[in-house]
């Protein structure tokens, strides 16, 4: 990899796998061990999904939508479900308001700590990640005590949810909170306070606070800029409104904003904090009433069938905004066209900044830092500038380099 | 045209917006709506969205004229073969940090004749504008002026260029080009 090396590596793997997301490749530029310019290619795992949809009504797509992403499923269906209902002006009751957002703040803190864990994986900081994991379990337990299912809770319908918030549900919701009032500041202090982990993420992979805004950056990579943007507060939807949320940005906490690494994994650890208080009123405050604006689905599907126009729908996931838009034509049973936005689309265009000037051990924890998916680094093509050669290296080959600095700075 | 890449902290009503927006385009106005919806309890406006339709024409001076007013968030371009044209749909917000409850969704819909698929680049203006003009050149066929990147980006490198998966006449995906899965 470094300037005068003559093998090459090719090791074919993905670009579908069982990795947690979508894998994407990443042209990068080096010169020696420093990146001087990043080139995105995504696409590998385009499915067509928002085709196939053509030929599904609504209900349908519902489940489709669901498996766009293994993590963020339910902000999917969500943002799709809030896109169609704007289409066909249906409103939703409050009660399945509250029920949406508190699986959506469950869905939040399960993937901000899997994101937490994985990245002190990539830098070799294993027993945090396996203290994030068996934290994790927690709030996976609870969505499936809430829905019957750990991932693709199936809880979303057209006007409202399919399954209530019981008393033992709800229990199990305030439990959960304790627990992790209890236990989570011990992993809190570990990746926060740890001078190794600081010193392997500050001033790595910057995105200044202008060009968050260029390069319209999303969710926790704009509040980890400074940027004091959240749909939950600029645009609350479901039971936001009613929840008082503020937008969680590093100078709020440590006087000041780098807009690195850390800042990024400082604002989505504080995040899950503020996510059980955010969980602690919906389930103290959740009012009676019906859970669906019409139960019967042959009548949903009739007041489709009858609507006319395009529906937007936008929510804060927990990535950034996932943006969804239906069009829905009067007289045909399907949706005519679909368009998804999940937030790593947005994010991915600020990548080849953050990469600028960075050290090759640093390009998975950058990559990392945005919180698409790991496997991303199965196929990255690195090009050293000097000699003119390219090599693809795998993603266990750059983890072991991110590792191996960690031990540098440890000094070991 | 520069702008500072910063958001205002103070907004607008979307009446005064409304109003701008009819002033700097006067005959390129095609339609306009403001829709709010209610949400939480007691049941009140939190969420707007302005849906404006617009000719081509009036389409730069329309986001340099909004650009004053705060810089414009950009989230995804959508789009459809609409027959005779193809409609192009930008996904913005305005007022994203001016508070809570604040921001003002903005979608700006411009009917594109199919005989001249031509469509000025933002990507200066608004860098993050990038993906979404490279999905809509090769999904929709839509030539953006001003696009430096123009490589395909969610199609396959051997993919013929001809078909525009999204579009619905001849230029669309014929039946040989599809594998049902089902």
């Amino acid at each position: 990899m470094s300037a005068g090396s003559h093998k090459t590596y090719r090791i074919p793997i993905g670009p579908v796998h069982v990795g947690l997301k979508e894998p994407v490749t990443t042209w990068l530029d080096v010169d020696g061990e420093r990146i001087v310019k990043a080139t995105v290619r995504p696409g590998s795992i385009h499915r067509g999904i928002e085709w196939m949809a053509r030929e599904r009504n609504p209900i349908q797509v519902i489940y489709l939508a669901e498996r766009i992403c293994g993590i963020c499923s339910f902000t999917h269906i969500v943002a799709f479900l809030r896109a169609v209902e704007d289409a066909a002006k249906i409103e939703v009751p409050i009660r399945a308001q509250y029920i949406r957002s508190l699986v959506l703040e469950l869905e939040r803190i399960h993937s901000h700590i899997l994101w937490a864990g994985v990245a002190c994986y990539t830098f070799g900081y294993d027993s945090a990640f396996n203290l994030g994991m068996l934290l994790r379990e927690k709030v996976m337990d609870v969505l499936e005590a809430l829905t019957g299912n750990r991932v693709n809770y199936g809880v979303g319908t057209v006007g409202g949810v399919r399954r209530d918030l019981t008393p033992k549900a709800a229990k199990a919701v305030r439990e959960m909170i304790e627990f992790y009032r209890r236990e989570f500041q011990a992993f809190l202090d570990v990746v926060t306070e740890d001078p190794i982990a600081k010193a392997r993420m500050r001033n790595v992979g910057v995105l200044s606070a202008e060009d968050a805004v260029r390069y319209c950056a999303l969710g926790p990579t704009a509040r980890g800029s400074g940027l004091r943007v959240d749909l939950r507060y600029s645009s609350p939807y479901e039971a936001y409104g009613d929840l008082g949320v503020t937008p969680l940005v590093p100078q709020d906490y440590n006087g000041e904003v780098f807009g690195d690494v850390y800042d990024r994994f400082f604002v989505r650890v504080m995040e899950v904090v503020q996510s059980l208080d955010l969980l602690e009123k919906i389930v103290d405050g959740i009012p009676e009433g019906p859970i669906t604006w019409e139960p019967k689905l042959p009548k949903v599907l009739a007041a489709l069938k009858a609507a006319d126009g395009i529906g937007w729908g936008i929510i804060e996931g927990p990535r950034g905004d996932d943006t969804h838009i239906v069009k829905l034509t009067r007289g045909e049973e399907n949706v005519t066209w679909w368009k998804v936005r999940a937030p790593t689309y947005s994010n991915a265009v600020s990548w080849p900044l953050m990469f600028k000037d960075q050290e090759i051990a640093d390009a998975p924890l950058i990559i990392n830092s945005i919180d698409p998916c790991i496997s991303c680094m199965e196929r990255v093509l690195v090009s050293d500038g000097r000699i003119g050669r390219s090599e693809i290296v795998t993603k266990a080959q750059l983890i072991e380099k991110c590792r191996e600095k960690t031990r540098k700075v440890m000094g070991a | 045209m520069k702008c500072r890449p910063q958001y205002v902290k103070e907004c607008k009503c979307p009446e005064e917006v409304m109003s701008c927006i009819r002033e700097t385009l006067g005959e390129s106005l095609l339609e306009m709506e403001l829709r709010e919806r209610l949400d939480g309890m007691p049941r009140r406006v939190l969420y707007r969205d302005l849906w404006v339709r617009l000719k081509r024409e009036g389409f730069l001076k329309l986001v340099d004229r909004l650009r004053e007013i705060d810089f414009l968030h950009f989230h995804v371009m959508s789009g459809n073969d609409d027959g005779d044209v193809v409609t192009l749909n930008l996904h913005c917000s305005l007022f994203r940090e001016a508070g809570a409850g604040h921001r003002l969704g903005l979608t700006l819909s411009v009917p594109i004749p199919k005989e001249d698929l031509v469509f000025p680049s933002l990507n200066e203006r608004i860098p993050g504008t990038e993906y979404s003009e490279r999905e809509m050149r090769e999904m929709l066929g839509i030539h953006f002026e001003g696009l430096p990147n123009t490589d395909l980006l969610f199609l396959p490198e051997n993919w013929d260029e001809e078909i525009k998966p999204w579009r619905r006449d001849e230029t669309g995906p014929a039946p040989e080009n599809i594998r049902e899965l089902s």
